[in-house]
């Protein structure tokens, strides 16, 4: 989006309205002049109106008239009407004697991709005048720029600096023009002061907001551009720019039809519906969009970047020529269209192609700042991160104003701060106290994910994976797309490189985010970044419960739902899940969905033909010829045996789910605690009435299992043991493996601890965990309980459940230590003391002299000494570490 | 543990560590002697809402039987205000009287009138507070009590040790008042604007239980200790939820009114606070052989010299400074058992 904007000033400008300048300007004298209330109409955007009444403008404002009403039929679509109402007025095409008459028609011109017939009236102009407007000079310099020109366009852009720097530019209209002339020579603080000063000049300068909010736009300041456009809008709801502006900084499709429906030959706001169709897959309605796009204006350079780039996106590189031969014709070295170029292949994570995209965009430009951030990201993305970083400082060295490249130098700085660790295939940036507490299970599960899905898939990735683990969200999501903002999103694959959220700022089970997202390297990897994000997904997701066989995701009653509203996607839609998600629930069941076709093909065509299928995507062709070779069969085909397989599932599950339920609500992106939200809302009611409606509920139809649930919730609140039970077990059987939160084996395992019967209480503990992959607690009950009975297989699978959940709390570290004391693992015991002492922050003597004790059974007599006399220098009088003092110091003697 | 080391310890690090000011302050304050009385004062104030009642009620009682409990106290030497006394919970026998002005005021009376010169008297406020700077205070029955009106209440006590442990909301401007020369403060927050109930008494209690807070294995509870805890928990509980913390504690012992947020060695408070003891020191040298009396002077003039040396680390290179540690703590830690062998308890209960 963000490098669309220069491309489209040609058009903003054109639909600025010169007379919202003036209006303020002129009000006193004008009076109710056909001149003034033309301004008038004008500004509150009745455009035709507007046209009508600056055309009977005479004497002195005729010229001003005209322009004005040629803006006006610009604000509507209607550019012949714009057009010939000023080329009329030029007598004898004698330019440089109408010179605003001339610029404005220049501008129409080049808005709908006559640039040379615009170049060549701005010339005529140009050697006629000696002192051409300010405004002539600035869009004649952008043209310039346009036309490859760069350093005639510097020149004459200065001239208009100069201008203003002698104190001969008054109107806010020209000092926004000025403001123009600095951005396109790269002085964003210049010119971001003058359009603060134009504005200031006339508040009503549409056109000088609008221009700002894009400079902003430009730089990723998306609060500020969207302030810009509001003040817009706030004195024109009708105005064009602004309202596309909108659609582009929050993505709001109602701005986009309002300004079509104002204007349907808005270029830009065409072309901004056209990408948000193409992100949503419907790339056969984008096309037609960006047909009428080229219609309108052939040179616009923005439709001809994505056509180019989707080009080579799929290897039509003959059409891709063809597309950058079309810019060359007009722009010749345009380092935008190639910037472009290399933000598509970037954001399809086609990393390698973006940077040789960003690299040919600095050979054409090297003053193409944007190409710097765009190479230093993309680098990053490859793991190459000295050059990337590299490259966003020349970047930001040069724009400061740019947010995405000080946000990502920023996380340099964070990243300094952090240790690096690295094992047999991989590369970790973490904090210190990562490092210290998550490093010793982290690094065991890289390496076990490793080596069982490398052999799996037969396929070993490039190394080594650079694994970055953030503890700050807001550093994992400029790590990750460059902006503070991700959503929910919690690791990122990019092929070489993963991001993650450090599990300290969790609440899920981070080994199964690790498993998952290190499936995306295999297959991202061997597809070379090819791999269409449902597949991807859907083969991650799977992973997880092979990985594990309490990982993965249960939505059993989300699959009822879904399957009951329709609302099942054909294969061939299932990225439009993800890219038209509108909350959390749909975005989880796009995963789960793209999960299930993974667990189809498996189940239904075995595991085989599932890599056939991943391999089949390293190759460009169409997604009908993949699935029949791998399938023989057509895509659809294929959708209707997985609906038949999914009706089947949908029968054996055999729930009922009522209307008035709403979807599980989970954490953690789908790795964390689904909360049971129909159960959370029942509280709300009154017990009585509750209990009631369940029942009614039950009793039309006795599969409906939240029912059940929530009157076996309510029952135990009141103490109701027996009858709650009785609900909660009927449910538990119904959906064994449901997983939100509250479940019937959960509230089940509160009746028995109520109740005093522990033995119970533990085995409903067991069946919760055998679904539940995010329950610290549990996993604690369950662990404590074991080593009370001496079940040693038990305990550390518990205490590893729990270590899955929340590696940072000194409980189960404690007890794992415990655990290690008492199988006699002295390698252990100094693992999870040493762990404890990095944790422990209000008893560090005692923590200091258990790690103490544990490197003396482990024979360390160095550190065990080294680590008691830690602890006796603060408590010198601490008899136990007096004692180990002394053993440390025997044992030392005796070697 | 020898009764007479933490004295030592401080004096040998008064030594190296501090000014010849806090020297003299701390040399006349809390000089923790076995013939001196500790009391304590609880006044748990009214509450909003059944939950903080419960939460005051629970935290104000626990207190109480902690230091009954652990510390040596009985309900002779323990004051215990509560609300407006009126009382239907199991404990409520422990209530001495109302937290109103006039409740106030007589505890206060009365215990002046019990009080030797050098006893100490810790005060523990629970409940809400509100208001800032000269206006905060403390809410009671009745008109609430600003922290200048305490103040003045406290003024008797000129020849007492006093530590007051003030855990309402917006305690800072009413604390801030209470700050005097020799005494020590603790407030639950730092601000005026730290307006929300505070966690802080709860995990201050839980260090005192059990003697949680003992950070140098003393055996005893110093203030500045119990202060270090609770504030460590606060922290980690405010991380854990996932929330920014609404409360800072701080600690001020040097009478100027700045509270310290890390008080310790190197820091403006934190000396006088780290010699305050929750408990009384015991005498338990009578009875020892002359061997006994010996190893434990030796013990005692071993801990100083670590004290020292630790004082002057910053004067080591790293290898020099370790190897001499060793070298004391290692005779320390022989000295230690050598006294342990000679005061072992024989099955009869016979010391050798």
């Amino acid at each position: 989006m963000r490098n669309s904007l220069r491309s489209i000033i040609a058009c903003i400008l054109v639909l600025a309205p010169l007379s919202a300048a003036y209006a303020q300007d002129d009000q006193d004298q004008a009076g109710d002049s056909a001149l003034f209330r033309a301004e008038q109409l004008l500004l509150s955007g009745s455009y035709a109106a507007a046209a009508e009444m600056f055309q009977m403008t005479d004497g002195l404002d005729r010229t001003d008239g005209l322009i004005g009403a040629s803006r006006a039929y610009f604000m509507t679509g209607n550019y012949q009407q714009a057009e010939s109402v000023v080329a009329d007025a030029i007598e004898g095409d004698d330019y440089a004697r109408f010179p605003l008459l001339s610029t404005q028609l220049a501008e129409i011109k080049r808005a709908v991709g006559e640039s040379a017939e615009a170049l060549a009236i701005f010339e005529a102009v140009m050697e006629g005048l000696p002192e051409p407007p300010v405004r002539t000079l600035v869009q004649y310099g952008s043209l310039l720029q346009f036309k490859g020109q760069r350093s005639d366009a510097y020149r004459i852009l200065d001239m208009a600096v100069q201008r203003y720097n002698s104190g001969l530019v008054f109107t806010s209209e020209d000092v926004a023009m000025v403001a123009l002339a600095s951005w396109l020579m790269g002085n964003f603080y210049d010119a971001n002061s003058l359009f603060d000063e134009a504005t200031r000049a006339n508040p009503n300068n549409l056109e000088a907001h609008a221009l700002w909010a894009d400079l902003f736009l430009e730089k990723y300041n998306a609060s500020d551009a969207e302030r810009g456009y509001q003040e817009a809008l706030e004195i024109n709801n009708r105005y064009v720019p602004a309202l596309v502006g909108i659609a582009r900084v929050v993505g709001d499709e109602r701005s986009l039809q309002r300004a079509l429906a104002i204007n349907p030959n808005s270029i830009p706001a065409l072309e901004t519906y056209a990408q948000l169709l193409m992100m949503n897959g419907r790339e056969d309605e984008a096309m037609a969009y960006f047909t009428q796009v080229l219609a309108l204006n052939p040179e616009s350079l923005k439709t001809l970047s994505i056509l180019a780039a989707q080009a080579a996106l799929n290897e039509r590189m003959d059409e891709y020529v063809n597309y950058y031969e079309q810019v060359q014709a007009f722009s010749p070295g345009n380092a935008q269209f190639l910037g472009d170029i290399a933000d598509a292949f970037g954001n399809n994570y086609r990393f390698t192609e973006a940077v040789a995209y960003a690299r040919a965009a600095l050979e054409a430009d090297p003053e193409y700042w944007q190409g710097y951030t765009l190479l230093g990201n993309n680098l990053i993305r490859l793991g190459e991160e000295e050059e990337g970083k590299a490259n966003l400082e020349i970047g930001f060295e040069n724009d400061p104003f740019n947010v995405l490249t000080s946000n990502m130098l920023k996380v340099f700085d964070t990243l300094e701060t952090y240790a690096t660790l690295e094992s047999e295939h991989f590369k970790v940036h973490m904090s210190e106290r990562d490092a210290d507490i998550l490093w010793p299970y982290l690094e065991p599960l890289l390496e076990e994910a490793w080596d069982t899905l490398t052999e799996k898939y037969a396929y070993e990735p490039e190394g080594p994976i650079l694994i970055e683990v953030f503890e700050n969200s807001e550093d994992f999501a400029v790590r990750s797309v460059g902006l503070p903002d991700i959503g929910p999103l919690v690791g990122i694959c990019f092929g070489k490189v993963v991001t993650l959220i450090s599990p300290d700022t969790l609440t899920a089970n981070w080994q199964e985010i690790v498993w998952h997202e290190f499936m995306h390297v295999i297959t991202l990897q061997m597809t070379d970044n090819r791999m269409p994000r449902w597949l991807s997904e859907g083969i991650s997701v799977w992973e997880e419960r092979e990985g594990r066989p309490y990982w993965g995701r249960d939505q059993g009653l989300d699959l009822v739902r879904a399957a009951d509203q329709g609302k099942l996607l054909p294969v061939a839609d299932l990225n439009s899940g993800f890219s038209g998600a509108r909350n959390n629930a749909d975005l989880s069941f796009a995963y789960f969905q793209s999960y299930l076709v993974v667990d189809y093909i498996a189940s239904q065509y075995g595991f085989d033909k599932l890599v056939e299928l991943v391999k089949q995507y390293a190759f460009i062709k169409e997604d009908s010829e993949r699935f029949s070779e791998v399938f023989a069969m057509d895509i659809g085909e294929f959708d209707a045996g997985f609906r038949g397989w999914i009706d089947q599932r949908v029968e054996e599950i055999n729930v009922y789910v009522h209307t008035e339920d709403v979807p599980d609500e989970g954490e953690g992106h789908g790795h964390g605690i689904r909360e049971n939200s129909s159960a959370i809302l029942a509280e709300l009611y009154n017990n009585a009435s509750l209990k009631q409606h369940m029942r009614s509920r039950i009793e039309e139809n006795p599969r409906d299992f939240q029912a059940y649930l929530q009157l076996g919730i309510v029952l135990f609140k009141e103490e109701a043991f027996e009858e709650a039970r009785s609900y909660l077990e009927t449910a538990h059987e119904m959906l064994p493996s449901y997983t939100g939160y509250p479940s019937p084996a959960l509230v089940l395992s509160q009746i028995y601890e109520r109740e005093g019967n522990r033995e119970m209480q533990l085995q409903w503990l067991e069946q919760l965990l055998e679904n539940l992959q995010h329950d610290y607690g549990s996993a604690m009950i369950l662990a404590e309980a074991a080593l009370e009975a001496g079940n040693m297989e038990r305990v550390s699978y518990y205490i590893d459940r729990a270590l899955q959940v929340d590696p940072y709390r000194q409980d189960v570290h404690l007890l794992k230590a415990r655990y290690a004391d008492t199988i006699n693992d002295t390698q252990l015991a100094v693992t999870e003391y040493e762990v404890l002492m990095k944790l422990e922050i209000t008893d560090p003597v005692e923590a200091r002299t258990n790690l103490a004790e544990a490197y003396l059974n482990n024979g360390q007599l160095s550190e065990a000494k080294q680590n008691v006399l830690y602890a006796l220098e603060q408590a010198p009088s601490f008899q136990r570490a007096q004692q180990l003092l002394l053993d440390a110091v025997d044992k030392e003697a005796a070697q | 543990m020898p009764s007479t080391n933490k004295l030592i310890m401080f004096l040998a690090t008064l030594c190296t560590a501090i000014s010849a000011s806090a020297q003299d302050l701390a040399a006349d304050y809390f000089l923790d002697r076995p013939d001196s009385t500790k009391y304590a004062v609880i006044m748990i104030g009214p509450a909003v809402g059944e939950t903080n009642e419960e939460r005051f009620r629970q935290w104000g009682l626990s207190l109480h039987d902690i230091l009954a409990r652990d510390y040596g106290y009985s309900s002779d030497t323990i004051t215990l205000l509560y609300n407006d006394g009126e009382a239907a919970f199991n404990g409520a026998e422990r209530i001495d009287g109302v937290t109103d002005r006039e409740g106030i005021e007589q505890a206060l009376t009365a215990l002046h009138d019990r009080v030797d010169t050098g006893d100490q008297i810790t005060i523990y406020l629970i409940g809400h507070g509100s208001g800032a700077e000269q206006e905060a205070k403390f809410n009671i029955v009745g008109p609430d009590i600003t922290g200048i009106e305490f103040a003045d209440m406290l003024d008797r006590f000129d020849r007492q040790d006093i530590v007051i442990v003030n855990t309402t909301s917006a305690s800072y401007g009413f604390s801030a008042s209470l700050s005097s020369e020799g005494r020590v403060v603790i407030s639950s927050t730092r601000s005026p604007s730290e307006r929300y109930d505070p966690v802080f008494s709860g995990y201050f209690i839980e260090a005192l239980d059990g003697r949680n807070g003992d950070r140098d294995k003393n055996n005893r509870v110093s203030i500045l200790e119990a202060f270090e805890y609770a504030k460590a928990n606060v922290e980690q509980w405010y991380s854990e939820q996932g929330r920014l913390a609404s409360e800072h504690a701080g600690l001020d012992d040097n009478g100027d009114s700045m509270f310290s947020l890390n008080p310790g060695m190197n820091e403006a408070d934190g000396l006088l606070a780290e010699i305050a003891y929750i408990d009384t020191l015991v005498d338990d040298t009578a009875g020892l052989s002359a061997e006994a009396l010996a190893s434990k002077a030796r013990m005692q003039e071993l801990e100083r010299s670590v004290f020292i040396l630790r004082g002057r680390k910053a004067e080591y290179l790293e290898a020099d400074y370790w190897r001499e540690m060793e070298a004391l703590l290692v005779e320390l830690a022989r000295a230690t058992a050598r006294f342990n062998a000679q005061t072992a308890t024989t099955a009869d209960g016979v010391t050798q």
